[in-house]
């Protein structure tokens, strides 16, 4: 078994895969922004009073959450384009298939935020007159953003590492430039070993980063 | 100023209140007592809708929160205070006594930070505007609840045991901003086990038990002459 790394390899396929860290980082990034967005309203309309809302964010999280970010993927790329009559650019498909997917878990991630609010701010809030949309955006959901902090963070953690699955529709993320790199040099063990350290130093950044916020926020 | 008539609540099976008929006039303040379990809080919650009555009408000023009315419009005109105080933890008192004026009123931010400090001063706390509520007191947050709530100019204050979460030797300074709402003519209805404030304070007392009211009356008549024995048998061990 030859076990000889060759390092020139490893450092020689930084630059394209730190470029492809870069666009990882990206993508995970505005499809957490886009899952917050959607989780938000999601979040909150499976807790409405209106019955029709529940029940519409109830089957959004449970297909979403029910079936693999793959699947997803490929129903957009690749069924979408069907119904449409026309090509998906991969980075739209990425990013929107991400950013459905994860807003689905950060539904619940502020469906719980919110429920962990004492029920005496909602009351304080409405017996101020207040209706219940300007409790919930003045009151309940600023105080439901401190909670959501850490579990916030594991998403944007999760998704990070789950982005390596567009890679399958060509989109030149890290995962991706790193089986480019292989197809040309054959240095699977080098490659491989690489883009999982540029992960690994990604994701145990971000988590620092969290808790270093979570800390800041505690304090206040 | 309050009119309740044939008020009934159940929660499930449960029927918390079993017909309650109340008139609370202007100016008057009304005292609730009543062992817990009573639904004595739960009359007070029907008082702004934050209970849903089952059945029977409740009218506020001439509104019928039971009926059509819009509910929040109701509301500006009904302060409560909470027996947990409710304060919003991440604003400011000043933040935390301005909100409503400024969202619901739209009121001015200059007009209504005018106003909050003179109600902060009034329950004497003038130097607190800046901090947050979790470095207060309990009977501190308690009488910024009331200046919150005072900042809406509202025209019934609902008091839901309002010192029952307070330390002792916090209950008075509380008490004491309620006694002068109350001789400057505030409609009051207030649910405690203060039986001094009750005596002290109060035109009329209620005696709730098992959902009805069972004795009502100026405090000193019923403190000192209750006429029903389940009075008289709650008064024995709170007295």
């Amino acid at each position: 078994m030859d076990m000889n790394l060759n390092v020139d390899l490893m450092i020689n396929s930084l630059p394209l895969l730190i470029a492809g860290a870069g666009i990882t980082i990206q993508i995970t990034a505005i499809s957490v922004g886009l899952g917050l967005i959607i989780g938000m309203f999601v979040g909150i309309a499976r807790i409405s009073n209106v019955k029709l809302l529940r029940w519409l964010a109830a089957i959004y999280i449970d297909f979403l959450r029910g079936t693999p970010l793959l699947v997803q993927i490929f129903l957009i790329y690749f069924a979408l384009p069907v119904l449409l009559g026309q090509r998906v650019d991969p980075f739209i498909a990425a990013i929107t298939a991400c950013g459905i997917n994860s807003g689905a878990y950060i539904a619940e991630i502020f469906r719980a935020g919110i429920q962990a609010i004492d029920e005496g701010q909602m009351e304080a809030g409405r017996s101020l007159g207040m209706t219940w949309v300007q409790t919930m955006r003045y009151i309940i959901v600023p105080q439901a953003f401190k909670n959501i902090v850490p579990p916030l963070g594991n998403e944007f953690i999760a998704l990070l590492k789950d982005s390596s699955l567009v890679s399958v529709i060509g989109f030149e993320e890290l995962t991706r430039r790193g089986q480019l790199i292989i197809a040309r040099t054959y240095g699977s063990l080098e490659i491989w070993i690489t883009v999982a350290i540029i992960y690994l130093i990604m994701t145990l950044t971000i988590s620092r980063l969290v808790a270093y916020l979570e800390k800041r926020l505690d304090t206040k | 100023m309050i009119d309740i008539k044939n008020l009934h609540k159940s929660f499930g099976d449960h029927e918390v209140l079993k017909g309650i008929d109340l008139h609370i006039n202007p100016q008057e303040v009304v005292v609730i007592i009543g062992p817990s379990g009573s639904g004595k809080s739960t009359l007070l919650r029907c008082m702004n809708l934050l209970e849903e009555p089952t059945s029977g009408s409740v009218v506020v000023d001439g509104i019928d929160l039971t009926g059509d009315s819009d509910i929040n419009k109701a509301r500006e005109e009904i302060g409560m205070v909470f027996q947990r105080f409710n304060l919003f933890p991440h604003m400011t008192v000043l933040q935390n006594i301005t909100l409503a004026p400024i969202k619901v009123r739209n009121m001015a931010k200059d007009e209504a930070e005018k106003i909050a400090r003179e109600l902060l001063e009034r329950v004497g706390l003038a130097d607190k505007a800046d901090a947050y509520p979790p470095q207060l007191s309990g009977g501190q947050q308690q009488r910024v609840a009331i200046a919150r709530a005072l900042a809406m100019r509202p025209k019934v204050m609902l008091f839901d045991e309002p010192t029952s979460a307070l330390d002792p030797e916090m209950v008075n300074e509380v008490l004491d901003v309620m006694k002068s709402l109350a001789n400057e003519g505030m409609t009051m209805a207030v649910v405690t086990h203060e039986m001094g404030f009750a005596r002290e304070v109060g035109d009329r007392l209620l005696f709730v038990d098992g959902g009805n009211i069972i004795e009502q009356g100026p405090p000193k008549e019923v403190f000192e002459n209750p006429k029903e024995e389940r009075t008289k048998l709650f008064l024995s061990k709170v007295l």
